[in-house]
């Protein structure tokens, strides 16, 4: 292991073990971490897929807001890796796409279409309870090393218990809350990236650095700033504004 | 006890996709309202002019028959909530200062009922039915029960849009299902959530109504919620602002 990428890899922990001490937003958390996992294990693509209580794969996190890359992630409600490693709780390695064509008609080809080659699927648990998945997605064909997924495993752990942030909840209904709150916030999120691309006549990954940007600088959560924009509470044109004479980075 | 009202948004949206849309859709939602409220009938009214007026879904067929004294009479709570475009709550029919409906109340508290509850559906900015909640034993709903209530009448537009999307075509759930359910699944989308980002800023509506508009313009043309909603990220349609009376589909404007 190199030293900078030892030094990576503890900040990693670090950011995420500081995002917990206090109140956290999940959504930010989550973000954070697929950043994390594909920046350090060097995966193109990253997606995590969280399951709501019928079992459902939503994406909540992607390191890509390109059409290509969502309909890959979002296609695996239907069939793919990510979906099987929710249905068997274990991970799904798949270390060349071309090879798996039978097992998901639909998924390969989609896959390969946004350039995409091989496909690493953690699970995310709770205790006994599965809430999702870890999408790595590779442009080359091969397998990560053992270490690397034990280091994205690892991170996909602490995610895990994070998401379900009360310590009572040991029951499977306050775990189904904690997820559909999750699940909500996502939603919430996305809908203001939408006000603020509109507002703005910016893409959508402009529009979510914009939004960041605001709730940093003002010491509030990503999601409390979504939630304003989406009911109109505070204006896009005062975020875009305030974002203003910054550079916006990708 | 009544559910919070995320277990209760949850349960009804997972009631309703479930089932098949129309019809199917609207008894699942009334099912599920007795279930989490605790109460005894539930049924959704349809009084829009482009379909056919009368009861739409029910939880069951006495509710669906309780619902439909309004219309054999011509008269009650329903009926109001839809004229005021507010709440009807009634804790007791039976109270000897309720006069207002006489012959309705007369036929529902013959069949044991008590509390009738009323509360309009809205679709964009038309009122387009009525929930309407029934309880054998009088007396008001809680605060859990009101908002609960509250929030079904606001899911409820999505069994409706599929009726007056098929022209009033109360048969809508035995022909068009399978197209249907896929649509709902589809709204369930992140390009969806972005368009619908970009209808709120550029329409001025709320998330919801954003939400319907999306939706009612992709049954309109005959195109998936996904695709609408792609072709609004990407800046290849827009939907009119002055669309709101007689046509929820709107009108949209391809910029290609």
């Amino acid at each position: 292991m190199t030293e900078s990428r030892e030094r990576d890899i503890i900040r990693a922990f670090v950011d995420l073990s500081n995002e917990l001490v206090d109140d956290y937003d999940v959504v930010e958390m989550l973000s954070n971490l697929t950043m994390a996992c594909a920046e350090l294990l060097n995966v193109a693509s990253a997606g995590l897929l969280l399951a709501d209580k019928q079992g459902n794969l939503h994406l909540m996190a992607s390191t890509s807001e390109r059409t290509h890359h969502l309909e890959v992630f979002q296609l695996q409600r239907e069939e793919g890796p990510c979906l099987d490693c929710y249905a068997d709780g274990e991970p799904v390695i798949v270390p060349d796409l071309a090879a798996e064509e039978e097992r998901w008609p639909q998924f390969c080809p989609a896959a390969e279409a946004a350039g995409f080659r091989s496909v690493h699927a953690l699970p995310m648990r709770l205790r006994e309870t599965l809430l999702g998945t870890l999408g790595l997605f590779g442009e080359a064909t091969g397998r990560l090393g053992d270490d690397d997924l034990a280091l994205a495993q690892a991170l996909v752990h602490v995610a895990s218990v994070a998401i379900v942030n009360e310590k009572s909840a040991t029951d499977l209904a306050t775990v189904n809350s904690q997820l559909q709150h999750a699940l909500t916030s996502r939603v919430v999120l996305e809908q203001a990236k939408g006000v603020i691309a509109h507002t703005g006549g910016i893409e959508m990954q402009d529009a979510f650095a914009v939004l960041r940007r605001y709730a940093r600088d003002h010491g509030r959560r990503l999601s409390d700033v979504a939630s304003q924009v989406v009911s109109r509470e505070l204006s896009g044109q005062t975020l875009l504004e305030h974002a203003g004479s910054a550079t916006i980075g990708p | 006890m009544t559910p919070s009202p995320s277990v209760v948004r949850t349960e009804l949206n997972a009631a309703m996709a479930a089932a098949a849309p129309g019809i199917s859709a609207a008894n699942e939602l009334c099912l599920a309202c007795v279930g989490l409220f605790g109460i005894d009938g539930a049924a959704v009214s349809v009084v829009y002019e482009g379909a056919s007026w009368g009861t739409f879904g029910a939880s069951s067929e006495s509710s669906r028959r309780l619902d439909e004294y309004q219309f054999t009479f011509g008269e009650g709570p329903c009926l109001d909530a839809v004229k005021a475009r507010e709440m009807v709550l009634i804790p007791d029919l039976d109270a000897p200062l309720e006069q207002r409906w006489p012959a309705f109340a007369g036929a529902v508290l013959d069949d044991g009922i008590r509390g009738v509850f009323a509360f309009p559906i809205m679709l964009t900015s038309a009122c387009v039915g009525a929930l309407d909640l029934f309880r054998a034993g009088p007396g008001p709903l809680d605060r859990d029960q009101l908002a609960g209530a509250l929030l079904a009448a606001e899911l409820a537009p999505r069994p409706l849009l599929d009726l007056i999307a098929a022209g009033g075509d109360a048969e809508l759930d035995e022909q068009g299902a399978g197209e249907g359910s896929a649509q709902l699944a589809e709204m369930d989308r992140i390009e969806v959530y972005q368009a619908t980002g970009m209808l709120i800023a550029q329409l001025d509506v709320d998330a919801a109504e954003a939400l319907v508009r999306l939706r009612a313009h992709a049954i309109a043309t005959g195109q998936t919620a996904s695709e609408v909603a792609l072709a609004i990220v990407e800046r290849r349609l827009v939907l009119d602002r002055d669309d709101r009376d007689g046509d929820p589909g709107g009108r949209g404007r391809s910029l290609r």
